[in-house]
Parts: C-alpha cells; structure tokens; sequence
C-alpha cells in the first residue's frame, strides 16, 4: 500500500498519513507533504522531492514541476531565519527598497542570498497581502508591518544575537514593526520554527514563549 | 440596522472575535441551525439569488446565479478562495483572522446548500496566521458538532480541508487554484468547462471568494430582499474596500458602495499625507486601468460607474500615489509583479510580461530609446489587441492583460512624464 | 452523413465540416491552414503556444478564439485573415522569437521548421528586442536517444503530452514557472521510454534530436518512402527518409487503423543495424573453419547442384519470418514443388498452432480495442514484444475500457491493468477452469469477463508453457460474450510467412494441407505436392540431428537463437550435411552454414507483408540492396532455374499477382488493389470473408500440469542481443543485464538473498528479490548476452553457488 518513509520522524510520518487522508486523491497531498519534507531536510532538497514522490505515487519530476512552480518550497539550502522583504506596489511606495537595502546592508548578503553562518536569508518578494501595514517584512512567514529601515536593521540583530527557537508575529511587531494592516486582536501565541509557513498539519508551527 | 455585517462583531469584541465562545454569544450558528432545520437547499440558494450579491473575488458575477450552474453530478465540492495576492487587497486576511467562524459558517450552509460534503479553504502559503486560525476554527467547530458527521445532529455531514499555497499569485485564479489544489503546477485551465461543471477532481465545483462566503450568513438570517436593499442596485450589499499608498488612514473599510471617490480617499481614508497632491489611483487592484483627480475625483464608487469609466472595482483594492510618485518606477513595478507571477503557458503573457519589465527597466536606468513608447504598446497589444477595457485577450487567462494596464495608465495620464524620462530629462515630479 | 456534419463559414466561404470536430482541423481539411505550434492531432488540446487565434463571431461580436481548442458548431462564422488576426499572429511569433537562438543554418531543423517558415509567412521581419536573451547550456541529453536544446523550445507541451498521456512514462515536465520554464527531467532519472522518440517527431522545432539523427542530413535533400516496419508484427507506418542513397532517419507515419503515428524506438533506430559493418554483403562459401567470399554465380552453383542431390524429403526449411511475403511465397513454392519436401516452417519451436495463428474464428482487428468493454490479455508481455500494440491497449483503458491481464510473471500492462490473473506455469489450465467457474478470488474477473464486447489477445507467455495452453485459453475467450480473439505473434512478417504456407500444415492462403481440394487445385498450378506430413521447426532439428534430415534452407531466421533447445539446434545444424544459410548477418545459426547468400533487407526490397491482425500493406524500397546482397525471391528463382524449373519468382509484381491468383484468402489483394484502391490503410485479408477456406475454432484440450522444482520463464525484452539490437549503436547499451528474479520464499529455501550469485542450469547469475514473481518459477530475460544458450525447456535447477554466502 501506500509507502511511508521510514527515515523520518515518527511525527512526521504520521503527519503525512493524516494529510493523505485529507484528500480525496492522493496527489492533492504533495504541496502539504513538501513543506512537511522541507522541514525533515531543511530544503525541497532532491531527496525531499523523491520521497514526496513515493508517498504520492508520481514520478520526482512531477513532484519538481510542482514545487519549481511556487516560490515557498526551497530548492537551494536556507538559513534558519528567512527574511522576506516585501516590495510590492503598495511597499514601494511606502519606501521598502530603502527596508530592502537596510536588510542587505545589516546581514551583509544581498537578496536572494544566506549569511556565512547559515542564520539569516533574504529575499525581496512580491505583495504578501500587508498592503495597509506597508513598507511589511516577514520573517520565516512571521509578519511585521510598518517597518522602517532602521527598525529592519534592528530586526536583523535580533534574530542574530537572540537566535529565537520560535518566530512570533506579534513579538515582532511589538519590537519593530508600525503602522498595521488592520487592528491584529489579541496575540498569537503559535509561531515558525523554520522557513516553512507555521501551520500545525506540517508540525512548523510551535507553541512561543 | 447596523450597515456594517462582516465587521461588526470584530468591532465590538476586538479581543476574542475569532473564539467559538464569542462567536456562538453573539448568535453565531444561528444561520446554519435556521438553514438546516427551517430551509430547504434550494430556499438558500434562492435567498442568495434574491441578494444580488456580485462575487467579491474580482470577477464580479453574481452568487446565487453560480450557484444555480452547479451540475448534478456526484460528489461536488466547495472551495472557498483565501489565495488573496492581488497587489494592494488585504481584506479577506482580516475576515478570516479576525473572524474564521463567520466565514466557516457560511462555508457550513454554502455547502449545505450545494449538496456538498467536503469543502476545501485554499490559502495563500505567505498566510499562516490565517490558516492557523481557521484550523482552530474547524477544530472548535468539529468539537462542538458543526461539522462531521451529522452537523448539528442532522443527516447533513461536512469535511473541510484547509489548504495552503505555496507562493503564486495565479493560484488566485479558480482553475489554476483547482490544479494547484489538485497537487498540480497553478496553471489556469481552458474554460469551458467551468468549475461548476467539471471542477475540482473533474466534478462539479463552486470557487468563491471569502467574502463572499462570509456574507452567507448573514443572508441566511437576514433574506436575500435585506441584503440587497443595501447600497446601490447593481453593487448591493457592503463591500470590505482595503485602501493604501499614500494615504493617511490606510486599512480596510467596509463600506455601502454609491459615494464618490473624492469622498472615499478624503472623508474616509483621511486623504493625502503631509498635504501632498494626489496624483493618481488604482480603484480595484494591481490589475485594474488607474484613475485620476483631473477625471475620476467626483466618479461614483460602485461596479458599474468604475467600469463604464474604463477601470474596475476587481477584488476592492485602492492604492493611492501622491504627487512624488515616479509613475514609470509605480508601473515597472506592477509589471514586473505580472512578469514574476505569470504562470508561462501563454506566449504572449510569458514572452510578453518579462518583456514589458524589461524595456521599463531600461528607461528607468537611464537607457530608453524614442522608439520606446511605441514599444511598449506594441508589447502590449501582443498581448491584449485593442488596448481596450475590459481588455480583448491572445492569453487562456486575464493575468497577461493586467500587465499592460500600468502601460496604458501612463501612456493615457503621463505620457510628458515618460517621454522625459526617456530623454534623460529632468523628471517632473516632486 | 449530414447529421454529423455542421456548416461553418470561413472567411466568407461555407462549407459542410464533421460535427465535433476541433476548429483548425476542419479548416485545415477544407483547405484554409491556420498556423500552430502546440496543436497536435492525436494529443488532448492545451491552447498553449496562441499561435492558432482566429476571429470568431459571437453574442458580443468578433472575438480572438485559439481555433485548436474550439469545437465546430453550426453557423460558426471564422475568420482566419483579418487583420486583427494577422497582428496576433505577427505578435505572438515575435514573442516567440525574442528568445529563441538565431542558429537555424546548424539546427537539424532547419529547411521543417514551422517557426522558421512562419517567421517568413507570417512575421514582422526584424527584430525589436534589444534585451538580453534568455540562454541554456546546449544540448542536454534527456535520455540514450534523446537531446534536448531548451533554447529552441517552444514550450508547445507535445513532448510532455506524448511522454505523459501516450507512452505514459511521465518523466520529462515542465519546471519552473513564467519566463524561467522549461522542459527538464529529474536528476539522475533519464527519459527512458520505450517511446521516447516520439517526442523528438512531434518536437515543432529543433529542441528535441535524436542522437543518431544529428547534422546527419539537411531536409532539402532528403527524400521519403512510405513503408511499414518489420520489427515487429503490428507493421507500423513509417516514412523511410533517405539522403545520398543511405536511410537517415525513420519517421511515424498516420495509419489510424494500425500505430497513429506512433512507433516504438525500435521501428525508429534498428534501420542502423542494416547499414552497420556485421552485414554480409557478398555470397560466402564454408572452407573449413572460415568462409571464403565466392560471386554470386558459383555460389548459385553449388548451391542448385548440392540441393539437387538429395531427395526432397531429406530437406528442410526453417524461417521467412523476417521476409516480404513475396519471399515467403517464393520460398514455399521452391521448397514444396521443386525440392518437393514438406517440411518447412517459418516459426523456430517458440511459437503456437499455425492454424490458431492465421485462421483462428472471429479473428479481432486492433481497431476491436477501441470498442471493447473488456480486453483480456493471456500471452506474452506486449509492452517488451509489441510496443505498439501495448500503446493500442493503453489508450482503450485510459478511455475507459476494463483490462485482465493474466500472466505467469509481472508484465508491462501490469501497471494499467484492472485485474492482474498471476498463476504459476503449468497450473494455466487450472487457473482457466477457475476462471470459467468464477471462483472466490476470480469472481471480480469473470464478472469483467461476462459481458461484452470483449477482445482477447491471446498468445505464448513463456517459453515454460505448454503450447497447448494457447489453444485452450482461445477456446475459453473465444466462448466469452460478445468475444473476438487476436492470436499473437511478434517476430516481423511472421503472420504473412504463414498466410504464405511457411508451416508444416499449411499451404498459401490460409488452406490446410488436409484440405484435398484446396490441394489439387494448388498442385495444378505448382505441379505434384510431397504426399508425406510435415515437420515443424523442433521436428526438423531432432531429424536433422539424429540425420534422417540431411540438408537445411535457413532463411533469416536462427535457430540456435530463438528456438527453445539452443543445444539441439547446435547438435542439428553441426550434422546437417548441407546448409544454406539466406541471411543478412553471421549469426549463431548461419555461422554454421556452408553457405551464406547475402539477402537484401528492410527498406531495400519492395514487396508486401500482413500484420498480426491479417492487415495486407505495401513496402516500400527506400535503398537498393546493400554491397552484393539480392532479395532472397530472386536468388530462389535462379536457384529454381538451376534446378530446371521456371519460378517466375524475380520480379515481386509477378509473385504478388500469383498470389492473389492462387492463396485463396489473398484472392484480389494485388499490389495495385494496395496502391490504388486500399491506399494508406492497406487491407484486411480475405476481402470476401468466404474466400478463406480455413476457418480453426479453438478446441478446449486439456493441458497437462508441470510440477518442476523451479520453472524457468525466459521472457523476452525489447532490447536484447538480437542481431538488429546488437547491431544497432544506440540500442545496443540499452539491452539489460541478466539476473535472476525469484520469490522471497523460494530465495530463503535455497538459502540466497538479494543480489547474490546462484547456479541457473549452466549458468551463474545474481538473484533480484520480487515478489511479483510466483512461488516456484524463476524469471530470467531471454537472449541477452548471458541467457542466450539457455534452454528453456521450463525444469531448471537453480541452487546457490557455492562458497558465495
Ligand atoms: C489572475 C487572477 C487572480 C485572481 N485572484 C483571486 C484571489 O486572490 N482571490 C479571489 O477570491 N479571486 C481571485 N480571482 C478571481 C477568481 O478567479 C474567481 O473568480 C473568484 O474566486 C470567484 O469567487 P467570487 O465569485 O466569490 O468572486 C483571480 C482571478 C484572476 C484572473
Ligand atoms: S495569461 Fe499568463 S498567467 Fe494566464 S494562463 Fe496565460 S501565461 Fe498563465
Ligand atoms: S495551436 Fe492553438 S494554441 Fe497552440
């Protein structure tokens, strides 16, 4: 019957059980099973496209013309912290090349690009839905908006010098962020614990402090 | 009656809107009980018929009319579209954040009422909060019988899947959410068929837009006649409206459409920062044709006056730029959005967008040529002939042609800006 | 008629088009060609490369519509030429050549190209894109066979389609998205189909080349022959396309009733091997250990004289299977009325009763497939000996058809098959009789199988097989609802070499040699028949083996190779006094002839050959024989003539008439019936269903049970050590290694475990673990390198080598 990768955690093997049942058919399963994958190898590593491709029963280039199609499964290793710069319409308007430029300068690496020690990525991405909160940045899909270019270089800092297990949006928001979308309610308490959107069904998402 | 519907709970209970415990005490659930045990399926679809409510994920087609094309066959699914990438639009992350059980609801009776038994919440991957609230929703709701095996103790029974993207505006467009859905590139299908025939899985489906959903019910409760009695004829109902930019109140607002865009940007988003000029706006997202003060400021907000004015409300997206924007840098922007987020199957828009970006980028750089402009609209009839509004189309889906809208918009209302610009004369802005 | 036909008007004109039909085939049949590049006839429509808009008229006035993806309907008003559509096109060719590299003068390409000559026809001349282009590595192989230059490509989304949908080996795709797509395939997972190279045929542009094609020829000097393949006996179309009197390149050609277009990479590349260096080219006569090379007239010579001396009976004759059916003819005629012996046969002891085979009842059309309710498969793995007949199944199931594949081992059709039947051999009969009872693990089967229509493919599976199980399995499909059978044979013209009478009990035109008058009427035309009953294949090696058979007319075919006991036919051809070896090649068999007469080959003689569904087509000759070589009809006609008799046999018209005059189910099948009334299509023998006099309905024999420790199934692949695979460069690595795959079980009981070395009779081989593979039974793939002398009389001994643990 179905395969189940044996060199993965248990969790996560039970995750991919319960994620194949949520669907109808079977090859719904791969965007879900690739950011499960991606937190066993840190990546969409080749190997993590294999496996998905066994649990779903296509073949790895199926599974490669899927996740090459999106730009939130990693094909190239990422750092612990994912810094994703929006410059959108509505952040380039706010100034957020100046947010991007902040970033580049504080971890020394240009967009697109990890740190020497493997802690911070950073991309520039297009609008991720903050427009109000605008110039917005997210960190591992950890929102914060109203950045400025000098709150961004202390952001960056942050996440170096305290390493944070858990990512948390409000935390973030509260130290560096501005100007929001829309009143955001009470805090979050769940955030990422890798550049994998946070979200329960992939075992990304952990309890904060 | 309170003429806000889907934001007064958040509103009114800013601490604990997205509870089942505030939601259920402020009569949340009450519209699926009276659905399941007073309505029959086709008493709600008619009721959503009677609302006039116009899909608020772009398109603009009217509800209860979708509903009404679902075909027979078995099984039919229920996808609710949280994909919300369209530059400039925030609105149903706030929905869904702030108040997943009114959208889950109206997921409960839609499906109720389409002879759905599993239904499916397609949100964008850069979304988590989102997603994490729903799924807390949907536990909650499970727990306390809403959803499951026999809702409510009836023989209705509803799964619900949440789903999350992985990173592509186009996965917004329906058929290319139902591929990506289906573990698929998001590539848009040909049309027909339509999803309410041959959907999800090659069964009959409905996509809606999460605000739309969320208004169902409200409409349960209220009839069809209530809603439609709001706002203006043809753009009944309120519409949550994000504005940002310049602007000195940027959010979202949920408003009754009918007032003029001078009263919008200036009563209620407060206008322009530090007194500056407006100078231009887009009114429906990144992919609509821009507006500006010299012709559009005494315009009326609705559908129907948007459109005839050569422009659309899309997905209610304002963004708004001030006197110091350089249009050419705004436009190379929003096509260089449309270049990234362009699926690559038609010719026109993969060729075509990249292109476009390509030749702005130049001018920007200091290296345009005369030859240019014409160029540009050269490209841009590639891809829509015409240059019209709505556009005409070479492309399977109106991604390409929303390209060619900033190219339009400065070409129409700032052409002595580009030709500068391509000069290398001293730009007028600022 | 009328009431599946719509009008349509175009540009101005209407015209009376099929119903349903897609837009820009029913303009391009009445005449109005609209431009393209992702449209493909035989593939699901995408809409892609919007190279096809046209204007259509609507509710809401004239819209831009891509004509590939529209269905006709009636009153539908097109037009293909107004200058909206011109600009579109003129926009979208530009856009498709912002990128593509300006390297025609190289590309194999070039001269076909659509993208080329529309860039003429229909584009704006210079281009205004001064951005940088987007760039790849040149070419990548995606596969043995196949290059791919991303630069080139299009994006049309054929090759993905044909990998995909047809071949359904989804392992080329689409990666990346926007600007940065492309075609692409896994690392380290290679394209490899059975069909690849039919994505390098449906490739509009030069993206996709196969390796052996490359800077071969340029198109403006290549000329094209209509022929069908000989690989295998489905007899696909092709294009022969030679340059320079040499075959460079062989294409699909459309023959919807046989392959669509479609071929397997064998029909493509094997014609390398008839130009390789392993080809006899001039007539060799034994000295000793080494053959000498002789003209032409000497070796006709001794030949006629050698042959003369024995009497008939001490002849035989083995082959014809690789033949036009002209040879076949020729070679039967010689054999029984001037040597005047009745032993002949064109199959090698590998294959089944050759009245099932030519004549069975209710013989099924591969066109059957596509209206059958169920199709039931008992025979050989299909995928590895018709490849192309596996396609035909293949596309029956994806349409909805319900498939009962039953084997002794795992096969190709496995994957797609509703049912998979496996059963251990010897145990057939039992598991038919479980069938027809519809016994608790069959019952889902026979009820698959209780209603119809219902088309059976019904062939050997294993060599381990009782030959018998073939009639029986017939009899019970042949018994099922609404049921029709296609008895199968793969090797090349076998199904025409029988219709020919190239088998012990067979005469030309499917007449039986019990038939009395069908006899007298032949012995009218021939002269007196030999009276004795023939021997087959085996028959005739264990006589010649233990010399009551004294001399063998090999034609094309060996023995030593192909039949069952490699051993025997060794020991046979050893004792044979005289042997006579009509081949194109030194092969097992006609290394141990006394004399090879080179003998001209596909592509190089003109003539006919029937399918395995009895289907009659026109070979076409694209080359002239290489070096000395001649059609083996015309070197038996001036053996005949030698011999004193007037065969009438050297010029293929004048055969092919005689045979239409005298095989009785050929009756009207002349080569101009085939060019001019049949046409593309060729024709279905008989053409009168009353015209054949044999008509075999399966008899339900019983078959006997074999309890051998281990049976051996050699089963065949389609790349083994075959003269043309072996001979052909590119194929040639792609023949696998042998290992010996067992049952789990079976492995524990002798003690082995995966990948270790056992004894398999003679032989040493690893063992590959799977338990696909039943309880007692081993399967090895036949005629590979290392199998090819093993027998495969079904008992083995199979034990671990010693020493290896
Ligand atoms: C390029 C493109 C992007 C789209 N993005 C979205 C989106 O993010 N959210 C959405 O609800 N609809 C989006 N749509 C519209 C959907 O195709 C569809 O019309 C809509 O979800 C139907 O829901 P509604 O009828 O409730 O509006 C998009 C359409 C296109 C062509
Ligand atoms: S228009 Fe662009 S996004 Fe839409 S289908 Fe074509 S290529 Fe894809
Ligand atoms: S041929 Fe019609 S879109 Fe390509």
């Amino acid at each position: 019957m179905t395969a189940t990768i044996s060199h993965w955690s248990p969790e996560n093997q039970e995750r991919a059980k319960d994620i194949l049942a949520s669907y109808p058919e079977k090859r719904s399963a791969v965007m879900p099973l690739l950011y499960v994958a991606s937190l066993e190898h840190e990546y969409a590593s080749e190997d993590a496209m294999r496996e998905v491709a066994d649990l779903v029963e296509i073949t790895p280039i199926q599974v490669k013309s899927v996740a090459s199609f999106y730009t939130m499964y990693k094909r190239e290793p990422v750092g612990d912290y994912l810094v994703s710069v929006c410059t959108g319409i509505s952040c380039f308007l706010r100034g957020a090349d100046d947010v991007l430029e902040a970033v580049e300068e504080a971890t020394g690496v240009r967009s697109g690009e990890t740190t020497e020690d493997g802690s911070v990525s950073v991309e520039h991405v297009e609008c991720i839905g903050a427009c109000g909160g605008a110039p917005a940045v997210q960190v591992n899909y950890e929102l914060i908006e109203g950045v400025t270019p000098d709150k961004a270089e202390a952001l960056i800092k942050w996440l170096e010098d305290t390493k944070p297990e858990v990512v948390l949006a409000d935390e973030m928001q509260q130290l560096f962020g501005g100007q929001q979308s829309f009143d955001w309610g009470p805090a979050d308490t769940m955030g990422a614990i890798r550049p994998v959107p946070a979200f329960g069904v992939f075992g990304s998402a952990k309890e904060g402090r | 009656m309170t003429d806000k519907i889907l934001t007064a709970r958040m509103d009114a209970h800013p601490l604990d809107s997205h509870t089942l415990d505030r939601y259920l005490n402020t009569g949340g659930y009450e519209a699926l009980r009276k659905a399941i045990r007073e309505m029959t399926a086709e008493q709600i679809t008619e009721e959503v018929k009677a609302s006039n409510m116009r899909g608020r994920g772009g398109a603009g087609f009217p509800m209860g009319v979708k509903w009404g094309f679902l075909a027979p066959a078995e099984p039919r699914y229920l996808v609710v579209n949280c994909d919300e990438s369209e530059p400039g639009t925030f609105n149903d992350r706030q929905l869904a954040e702030r108040d997943p059980h009114q959208l889950l609801e109206g997921m409960i009776i839609a499906s109720y009422a389409l002879g759905v038994n599993h239904a499916f919440v397609y949100i964008r991957g850069e979304y988590p909060k989102v997603a994490r609230r729903m799924q807390s929703a949907i536990d909650e709701a499970r727990a306390a019988g809403y959803l499951g095996k026999s809702v409510i103790g009836s023989e209705f029974s509803l799964d619900v899947t949440v789903h999350m993207g992985g990173g592509a505006y186009i996965c917004g467009e329906e058929t290319a959410l139902l591929n990506s859905l289906e573990g698929r590139r998001g590539e848009p299908r040909l049309k027909p068929p339509f999803p309410a025939v041959e959907g999800l899985y090659a069964k009959p489906t409905i996509v809606n837009n999460v605000e739309s959903i969320a208004n169902v019910p409200w409409i349960t409760t209220n009839g069809g006649a209530a809603y439609a009695a709001i706002g203006p004829e043809r753009s009944s109902g309120t519409k949550m409206v994000s504005i940002s930019g310049h602007i000195n109140k940027p959010g979202n607002y949920e408003i009754v459409l009918g007032m003029t865009w001078r009263e919008f940007i200036y009563d209620i988003a407060g206008g322009i920062p530090d007194g500056k000029e407006l100078k231009a706006w887009i009114p429906g997202g990144a992919s609509a044709p821009w507006f500006v003060p010299s012709e559009h400021l005494d315009t009326l907000f609705t559908i129907d006056d948007v459109a005839s004015n050569g422009s659309m409300l899309g997905a209610g997206a304002v963004i708004v730029m001030d006197e110091t924007t350089n249009v050419v840098a705004a436009a190379h922007r929003l096509v260089r959005f449309f270049a990234h987020e362009s699926c690559g199957q038609c010719t026109p828009c993969r060729e075509g967008t990249s292109w476009l970006e390509a030749v702005l980028k130049r001018i920007l750089d200091g290296n345009g040529q005369p030859s240019d402009v014409d160029l540009l609209l050269e490209i841009s009839n590639g891809i829509s002939p015409g240059l019209a509004w709505p556009p005409a189309m070479t492309t399977i889906c109106p991604l390409g042609p929303s390209a060619v809208s900033p190219i339009t918009s400065i070409t129409r209302w700032f052409m002595p800006e580009l030709e500068a610009m391509i000069a290398g004369s001293e730009v007028a802005v600022g | 008629m009328a009431d599946n036909t719509v009008s349509i008007t175009i540009n101005g004109v209407t015209h009376e088009v099929e119903a349903g039909e897609r837009l820009i085939t029913a303009a391009e049949n009445v005449g109005e060609h609209i431009p393209r590049f992702c449209h493909h006839d035989k593939l699901e429509p995408v809409g892609k490369c919007r190279m096809c808009l046209v204007e259509v008229e609507g509710p809401r006035g004239k819209a831009l519509m891509t004509s590939c993806t529209m269905p006709v309907s009636d009153g539908m008003v097109v037009d293909t030429q107004s200058d909206v559509v011109k600009k579109a096109q003129e926009g979208i060719l530009e856009f498709l050549l912002i990128n593509h590299p300006l390297d025609c003068p190289v590309c194999d390409k070039g001269g076909e190209c659509p993208l080329q000559d529309q860039a003429v026809a229909y584009g704006r001349g210079e281009s205004r894109f001064i951005e940088e282009k987007r760039t790849y590595t040149k070419p990548m192989p995606v596969s043995d066979l196949v290059l791919l230059d991303r630069e080139r490509c299009v994006l049309c989304d054929r090759c993905v389609r044909v990998a995909d949908d047809i071949a359904g080996d989804p392992l080329i795709e689409f990666i990346e998205r926007g600007s940065h797509v492309q075609i692409n395939t896994f690392p380290n997972e290679p394209f490899s189909s059975y069909f690849s190279g039919n994505t390098v045929q449906a490739c509009p542009v030069g993206a996709l080349t196969s390796v052996d094609y490359r800077f071969k020829a340029r198109p403006w000097d290549l000329e094209s022959t209509r022929s069908v393949s000989l690989i295998d006996a489905m007899h696909s179309n092709v294009e022969i396309h030679t340059s320079r009197g040499k075959i460079v390149r062989v294409y699909g050609a459309e023959n919807n009733s046989v392959n669509e277009g479609w071929l397997s990479d064998k029909d493509r590349f094997a014609f390398a091997a008839f130009s390789s260096g392993a080809r006899v080219t001039t007539p060799l006569v034994r000295d000793g250990d080494t053959f000498n090379e002789v003209s032409w007239g000497e070796a006709l010579e001794l030949v006629s004289s050698k042959l003369g001396s024995f009497i008939g009976t001490e002849v035989g004759a083995i082959g014809g299977a690789h033949s036009t059916n002209e040879e076949a003819f020729a070679l039967g005629k010689f054999v029984r009325s001037v040597i005047r012996s009745p032993h002949i046969d064109a199959q090698v002891g590998d294959g089944i009763d050759p009245h099932l085979a030519a004549a069975v009842v209710n013989r099924a059309r591969i066109d059957d497939l596509d209206s059958a309710a169920t199709i039931l498969v008992w025979g050989p793995d299909i995928k590895e000996t018709l490849p192309v007949l596996y396609l035909r199944v293949r596309k029956a199931v994806r349409n909805g058809a319900t498939l009962v594949v039953a084997s002794p081992y795992a096969t190709g059709l496995d994957s797609i098959a509703t049912h998979v039947v496996r059963y251990r051999a010897g145990s057939g009969a039992e598991t038919l009789r479980k069938l027809g009872q519809g016994d608790g693990d069959h019952s889902a089967v026979a009820e698959a199988l209780a209603s119809g229509p219902i088309v059976a493919l019904v062939g050997r599976s294993s060599l381990a097989e009782d030959p018998k199980l073939v009639e029986a399995v017939a009899a019970y499909a042949g018994a099922l609802p609404d049921a029709k059978v296609l008895p199968l044979l793969a090797r090349g013209n076998i199904f025409g070499a029988l219709d020919m009478g190239l088998a012990p009990n067979l005469l030309p035109g499917r007449v039986s040699t019990e038939d009395e008058s069908a006899v007298s009427e032949l012995e009218y035309a021939w002269g007196p028949l030999p009276v004795d009953t023939g021997k087959d294949t085996m028959e005739m090696l264990e006589a010649l083996a233990d010399s009551d058979l004294r001399a063998l007319i090999l034609t094309g075919a060996d023995p030593v190779r192909d039949c069952p006991d490699p051993e025997l036919a060794a020991r046979a051809l050893d004792t044979a006094e005289f042997t006579v070896a009509f081949d194109a090649f030194i092969t097992d068999s006609s290394a141990r002839a006394d004399v090879i007469l080179p003998a001209a080959v596909w592509g190089e003689v003109e003539g006919t050959a029937t399918n395995l569904e009895g289907r009659v087509q026109h070979l076409g000759r694209a080359i002239p024989p290489r070096g000395q070589s001649m059609s083996v009809a015309s070197a038996i006609d001036s053996i005949g003539r030698l011999m004193g008799t007037e065969l009438n046999a050297a010029d293929w018209k004048v055969i092919n008439r005689e045979i239409a005059a005298v095989a009785p189910t050929y009756a009207g099948l002349t080569a101009d019936f085939l060019t001019f009334e049949a046409g593309d299509e060729g024709a279905i023998a008989p053409l009168e269903s009353d015209s054949q006099p044999l008509v075999h309905t399966p008899a339900d024999v019983s078959v006997p049970v074999v309890t051998d420790r281990f049976t051996l199934h050699l089963v065949p692949s389609l790349y083994d050590d075959s003269v043309v695979v072996r001979n052909t460069e590119i194929l040639a690595p792609l023949a696998g290694h042998a290992a010996v795959r067992m049952h789990p079980k079976d492995a524990s009981s002798i003690a082995v475990t995966d990948g270790q070395m056992v004894h398999v009779g003679n032989l040493e081989l690893p063992v590959v673990i799977d338990p696909d593979v039943v309880q007692r039974s081993v399967v090895l793939p036949r005629n590979l390198n290392e199998t090819k002398n093993l027998a495969a009389t079904g008992a083995i001994r199979v034990e671990t080598v010693r020493g290896d643990a």
